[in-house]
């Protein structure tokens, strides 16, 4: 760190090295590191009225974890268990279809699209990612409703006759979760992509490579980053959703982040709050991590 | 083989056909709802083409302090993200290899932390900052705790920005300047800076869009307040109609706009710096020169935008929703007369089914529901119904979409089904946890 402020200094001049301490120790440090330390904190304490904090009672505990495991004592909390456990696989399928979905549209457009068509391809990808997050989840709610769009059409065919409830089932939470994060998986897969030298594709054709080949031995181990990158992003992003759980959710169905929200701001428990937030964290984490192992991608390939 | 490259080429334009028909038409939907009379946004049946809801829009308050709120903090977070992620940048260009790899994972962690994680700790340790110096009301405010909040992730997006600039950048042409006698802050200012600019305006766009369209992280720290989308997040949720389609279409016409003045901007710029024919082409013809100039494609947009809302502040449908409303009353007195005979049984109709008790609801609260009502007659639980609700009118007017378990519920809250006394003691009991303030 030392010589890296010195080596600043050295270039840019003492008060660039100056603003750039600073704006990292505000930021790593102030924003980012005390933040976390307090809600680590916060979730071994009681929920206490302000009179009684920092009296006898104000003591660490574990209760806040053992609520999610135990519950109120009698066995296992099969409740919010059974919402985390959904809240992970739904956004894991959630990944695999933004993967599938999105590997042939970033191939088309770093290796197909030229010109006019890849900048309308771009285009076209960034503008309904301007619209707000909110918005995209109430378009959702409108296409699946019970008059909506897809039970007129669906009935108008004849495919079913009743109105089905899309939001009860989940299906228009899972449609608008594999939506809201689309742009995120393909530019790092694009960017992987694009590195990639046309000619090698060429090379294995010209040896009888078969397109399924191709892919499975040239441009997908080549891209493997920036599909670990897309992926990480994804998921991550999709189970800490609230947005569109609250918007699409059927129910009596859950996300985590619901339960977070609901201790936090409904029945004003801090430290429950903070403690189930921690336990998303750490399993998400974990979860990341291994497949960076599993598929063996380093850390830094992410946001690359 | 060629027909195999022309299946090829076939499945290719399909598949992008089918992803874009993804990608916009929940959109495109959403624009033509905002445009039909009917209460419940949709596009079938259509009812009457109307203004109204943009006029319901301009005369909601909450949804303008809110604007306000969100430029506040989004003006604050360029501020103070745009210089941070631009620190980071510059801390990693310069770093060795090793501690670049640490500092980098170090940066873009805030982008993969779940947004209320994000939220809920930069409340908490604000709170207890302030608790300990004493009460300090400033550190508690919503705003100053969004900025912050947000700053945290937006902070590396800008740097991702900056970064991908520098990539570009010889520092030959710093070390030159220094070697001619330039100071190293003059270096700094004159040359690497005037060679960042476009990237700290991207990055400035950038950091006020991920600002103003953020919900998970603003839904903790803004507390009491609110801006633009935390208000639109409790519209959607406790009771949906058109006019939120009608604010989609306004963001979506000027994210349009400004995706055409760039790219027209974007096209000439390429043109003029590629110089030759094609610049002697833009600047040899006034008319090509003028046409293709950005501001005044801006002002071509502007003026149709005027006139569309011009002419849609002077459209009147009233005439058209009186009639769909009379053809309603009609159809619904008819059905009544039928009902007649069967009035005492749908009194004893239970209650609509009671909300799921297990898990404390506060998303899908209005979903039970909404399909009890006949989808959106009535504006959500918020509102407990009163005894003498109009008739409902989507689920009269259209048997088919309202489905057939709604139909005895929505004629027990129609007048003639309910004996006077009785009738407003029992109001539908919203979800318990998750009734809203009205």
């Amino acid at each position: 760190m030392g010589k890296l402020f010195a080596g600043v200094a050295h270039r840019h001049g003492l008060g660039v090295a100056i603003f750039i301490g600073s704006a990292m120790t505000l930021w790593l440090f102030v924003l980012v590191v005390l933040p976390q330390i307090a809600m680590v904190t916060q979730s071994f304490r009681f929920n206490l009225p302000p009179a009684e904090q920092g009296g006898p009672a104000d003591v660490w505990t574990l209760s806040n974890y053992a609520y999610f495991i135990f519950g109120n004592g009698d066995g296992l909390n099969s409740v919010d268990l059974w919402v985390l456990a959904r809240t992970i696989g739904v956004a894991l399928f959630v990944t695999i279809i933004d993967l599938c979905i999105c590997y042939p549209i970033a191939f088309i457009l770093a290796h197909s699209a030229k010109g006019m068509s890849a900048r309308l391809i771009v285009l076209g990808l960034i503008v309904p990612f301007w619209v707000n997050e909110i918005l995209r989840a109430f378009a959702f709610r409108i296409l699946f409703g019970t008059t909506g769009m897809i039970n007129e059409t669906g009935m108008a065919l004849g495919l079913w006759d009743v109105p089905f409830d899309f939001i009860r089932a989940n299906v228009a939470l899972y449609a608008g979760l594999a939506y809201a994060y689309i742009l995120l998986m393909i530019f790092p897969i694009y960017n992987a992509v694009e590195a990639l030298d046309h000619n090698q594709i060429e090379a294995a054709r010209d040896m009888g490579a078969s397109w399924l080949q191709v892919h499975r031995r040239v441009v997908l181990p080549f891209a493997k980053g920036g599909l670990a990158s897309g992926a990480t992003m994804v998921f991550m992003l999709t189970a800490g959703a609230l947005a569109a759980p609250q918007i699409l959710g059927g129910p009596s169905s859950l996300w985590f982040t619901q339960l977070v929200y609901q201790w936090f701001n409904d029945a004003l428990n801090w430290p429950r709050g903070s403690a189930y937030a921690i336990i998303l964290l750490v399993v998400c984490m974990a979860l990341v991590l291994l497949g960076m192992r599993v598929f063996k991608v380093p850390f830094g390939a992410i946001g690359k | 083989m060629n027909v195999g490259k022309g299946l090829n080429v076939l499945l290719t334009a399909l598949f992008i056909t089918l992803f874009f028909a993804f990608l916009f038409g929940p959109l495109v939907i959403m624009v033509i709802t905002a445009f039909n009379s009917s209460v419940f946004p949709r596009i079938s049946p259509w009812d009457c083409f109307t203004t109204d809801w943009f006029r319901t829009l301009a005369g909601d308050r909450m949804l303008l302090s809110g604007l306000l709120n969100t430029m506040i903090i989004g003006a604050g977070v360029i501020i103070v993200a745009v210089p941070v992620g631009l620190a980071g940048a510059l801390a990693l260009a310069e770093a060795s290899d090793r501690l670049r790899s640490i500092l980098y994972t170090v940066m873009i962690v805030p982008i993969l932390l779940p947004g209320v994680v994000i939220g809920i700790s930069t409340i908490i340790f604000w709170n207890w900052l302030s608790y300990r110096l004493g009460d300090l009301e400033f550190l508690t405010d919503g705003i100053f705790l969004s900025i912050l909040g947000q700053v945290t992730f937006i902070a590396a997006y800008s740097m991702l920005v900056f970064t991908s600039r520098l990539q570009r950048y010889d520092f030959g042409l710093t070390e030159a300047a220094l070697d001619l006698g330039a100071t190293p802050g003059q270096a700094f200012r004159k040359v690497l800076l005037p060679f960042l600019r476009p990237a700290i305006a991207s990055a400035a766009v950038l950091a006020f869009l991920s600002s103003a369209e953020n919900y998970n992280t603003t839904a903790f720290t803004i507390g009491a307040q609110s801006t633009f989308t935390t208000v639109l997040a409790s519209k959607v949720r406790y009771g949906i109609n058109p006019s939120i389609s009608a604010v989609a279409v306004i963001i979506i016409a000027i994210t349009l706009v400004a995706a055409i003045i760039n790219e027209v901007h974007g096209r000439r710029r390429h043109a003029l710096l590629s110089g030759g024919r094609a610049r002697a082409r833009i600047m040899g013809n006034p008319i090509l020169c003028i046409a293709g100039h950005p501001a005044f494609v801006a002002l071509i947009l502007l003026v149709a935008i005027a006139a569309a809302v011009v002419a849609g502040g002077r459209y009147d449908s009233s005439v058209c929703t009186a009639r769909i409303l009379e053809e309603k009353r009609a159809l619904q007195e008819k059905l009544m007369q039928q009902m007649t005979p069967a009035a005492p049984a749908s009194e004893t109709t239970p209650a609509p089914p009671p909300p799921p008790t297990s898990p404390p609801s506060t998303g899908g609260g209005l979903n039970p529901y909404s399909g009890v009502f006949g989808g959106g007659s009535l504006p959500g639980p918020a509102n407990p119904a009163p005894p003498a609700t109009p008739p409902s009118p989507s689920a009269t007017s259209s048997p088919s979409a309202a489905g057939q378990p709604t139909n005895p519920y929505a004629n027990v809250f129609s007048p003639g089904n309910l004996p006077g006394a009785a009738a407003p003691s029992s109001p539908p009991a919203p979800p318990s946890t998750s009734s809203p303030p009205p």
